[in-house]
């Protein structure tokens, strides 16, 4: 015999503790699993848990009423029932062994799960970073962008060159002050008549060759060409530019600059003059010296002779004619080329082109032309010279512009100052004006467009001579009204004394 | 083959009389070798747990630690309950008779007083599973307690 009760209380009251932890392992397992939903070994655990009190329910149920069925003599019934409360048992312990196996599947999935938490909390982090600095990065870039932008825009407002900017047919889109002064139109017409590059371009062939070079390399360097401007007058320029395909969904432009070389040109073009003049003096210093003494021997010959005339007085008087008249040539060409003598003195601008236009009034050629001046010249104009020359120079002047208005029209002389104190004085008409090929050989000596017999064409050379020995120039235009423009312009009395080298014998 | 000729086939087969061997008779002692089968099953996947368990390195947490002494005390319960049925069900060299609440005798095959001890320890199964359950709670425990500092740590 044994003792039961061990036995017996072991079993029931085991049953009852399998039970009750079996529950309130299921309950941790929840509680785990709230912790974290998506961990699947969490969720594993839970199953687990719910297998095992599955597994405890029936098992303790099926031991507790085993135990009291024997215990109250009712063996029999337990024989009936007990095969099936065990297959339950079976199944419910290979239930919980079942899930047991999917742990390492559990797992893999948790890993999985983890991994791709981590990214998503990464790329999350990440965004937020981003997020918080940027708008710090929007301002930054914002003030770069602000001090770029400024910056271009100043070197375009205040290039003194001209940058326009034109789409792919060259029509202007933008064009700075510059280039505002340059074409002379306002910036409003240029843009909304849409005009382009071509209309300022009007020498035909080199308009080809730069819309040439465009096509076809997309750039051009350096090239020269006439430019012309809102009042038809033309100016040198050298263009540059290229394409720029764009960015920001921008579209395709040409930028250009184009650089005013007229006055660069116009300077070139007098200093080649002035050195073609100076050769020209020299050699004519040179032949005029020469010939001067054969024709004064010439003349004393023909002059004495004339003292006894005879059947040749007529022919004698011919040949003095002719060698005064080449004496005068003679005379004219030494005067061009400094070698005549000449007084040198204050002398006031204003009196002498008055004394001009007082002597010129009485002359026949100039009946019909009405001789003016802006008004009375507001003196003192003084400059430093010889009186007699300067008045040959204006009085050539002035018969050249009557020849150009055919000795019917008006001539107006000016008188007055520069910015840099030069004394000027102009003398313009309104007759054809001088052809555009002859700009370059109007001071030349012999060189002019009078009939043959009617001009010796020294004039201008001659006054030419006489200003740049008084340390001026002379400047030959086109009106833009009509008719030419001479102006002579000679240095102040002080500053021309202060220069020794002015006074000349 | 057309279905009205295949339900014909059917008929024919079925009308004519003849032994059904195609179902297997199951004798008395299945059932127990069932249960012993699913208790070596439950054993085994303890065993599996227990080693997926060391072999992830989870040991070094104590929830999982207890856990896998749960499924130790599985394991010993498995023996524990296979020998008990091994010497009560299959090869039925013991059984107990009960007396009373209080009293029960054991009787065992040529009386053999150890067998008679071993089957009354083998009775006691439960401080194998219990304890079993018992970790298994507290390793659930301190899977929750960790899990809560880690939120709570994560939270600020």
């Amino acid at each position: 015999m044994t003792a039961n009760l061990p036995i017996l209380l072991v079993d029931v009251l085991g049953s009852v503790a399998m039970v009750v932890l079996g529950i309130l392992s299921i309950f941790k397992a929840k509680s785990l699993r709230d912790q974290d939903p998506d961990n699947a070994v969490f969720l594993y655990l839970l199953w687990i848990c719910a297998g095992f009190t599955i597994f405890a329910i029936s098992r303790s149920f099926s031991h507790i009423l085993r135990q009291f069925l024997i215990l109250t003599g009712s063996g029999d019934i337990w024989h009936t029932i007990g095969p099936y409360t065990g297959a339950v048992n079976t199944i419910s312990f290979m239930l919980v062994g079942t899930v047991t196996l999917f742990f390492n599947q559990s797992w893999r999935i948790n890993e999985k799960i983890l991994s791709a938490k981590q990214k998503q909390e990464d790329t999350s982090d990440k965004l937020l970073e981003l997020n918080q600095t940027l708008e710090q990065k929007v301002v930054e870039r914002t003030e770069m962008l602000t001090s770029s932008e400024h910056k271009a825009r100043r070197i375009f407002e205040h290039s003194l060159d001209t940058i326009v900017v034109t789409d792919p047919q060259f029509n202007i889109v933008e064009i700075n002050k510059a280039g505002v002064a340059l074409t002379g139109f306002q910036k409003s017409d240029i843009l909304d008549k849409k005009m382009g590059l071509k209309d300022f371009l009007t020498v035909t062939s080199e308009q080809e060759k730069i819309l040439r070079l465009l096509e076809t390399h997309e750039y051009i360097l350096n090239e020269e060409t006439d430019f012309l401007r809102a009042d038809r007058s033309c100016v040198r320029v050298l263009i540059t530019g290229g394409v720029d395909y764009g960015a920001f969904g921008c579209g395709k432009t040409f930028h250009f600059i184009i650089k005013n070389i007229n006055d660069k040109k116009q300077m070139e073009q007098q200093i080649a003059q002035a050195d073609k003049l100076a050769a020209l003096g020299e050699l004519s210093a040179g032949v005029a010296h020469e010939i001067n003494n054969p024709l004064g021997i010439i003349l004393g010959y023909t002059q004495l002779m004339l003292k006894n005339p005879g059947e040749h007085e007529e022919d004698l008087k011919t040949i003095e004619k002719h060698v005064k008249n080449c004496k005068i040539v003679v005379s004219d060409l030494l005067t061009f080329s400094r070698k005549g003598s000449t007084k040198m003195q204050p002398i006031d601008v204003c009196k002498v082109v008055d004394d001009v236009i007082s002597f010129l009034g009485n002359h026949s050629d100039f009946k019909n032309v009405q001789m003016t001046t802006p008004g009375p010249c507001t003196g003192p104009l003084t400059v430093f010279g010889n009186e007699q020359e300067l008045a040959q120079v204006v009085i050539n002047l002035m018969i050249n512009a009557c020849h150009a208005i055919e000795k019917t029209g008006r001539i107006l002389v000016e008188t007055g100052t520069d910015d840099q104190g030069q004394v000027l004085i102009t003398v313009k008409d309104n007759g054809t004006g001088i052809r555009e090929k002859d700009f370059s050989r109007i001071f030349d000596p012999f060189f002019t467009t009078k009939p043959v017999g009617q001009g010796t064409g020294l004039g201008l050379s001659v006054g030419y001579g006489i200003i740049r020995r008084h340390g001026g120039d002379i400047i030959a235009r086109n009106r833009k009204e009509k008719g030419a423009a001479f102006t002579i312009s000679l240095p102040r009395a002080e500053a021309a004394h202060d220069n020794p080298d002015r006074e000349k014998t | 083959m057309k279905p009205a000729v295949c339900l014909f086939c059917l008929a024919v087969i079925w009308s004519l009389p003849s032994p059904a061997f195609a179902i297997q008779l199951h004798m008395g002692n299945e059932g127990i070798i069932v249960h012993q089968l699913g208790h070596i099953f439950f054993m085994l996947s303890m065993v599996g747990l227990m080693f997926t368990i060391n072999s992830k390195k989870l040991t070094r947490q104590k929830g999982w630690r207890l856990i896998q002494y749960a499924a130790l005390f599985f394991i010993f319960w498995n023996l524990n309950t296979l020998a008990a049925h091994f010497l009560d069900n299959q090869i039925a060299v013991v059984r107990i008779k009960t007396l009373s609440l209080s009293q029960m005798t054991i009787v065992s095959q040529s009386d053999s007083q150890l067998l008679a001890g071993i089957y009354y320890f083998l009775k006691l199964d439960h401080i194998w599973c219990v304890p079993a359950m018992v970790f298994l709670f507290s390793g659930l425990n301190c899977l929750l307690r960790d899990q809560v500092r880690r939120s709570d740590s994560a939270g600020g």
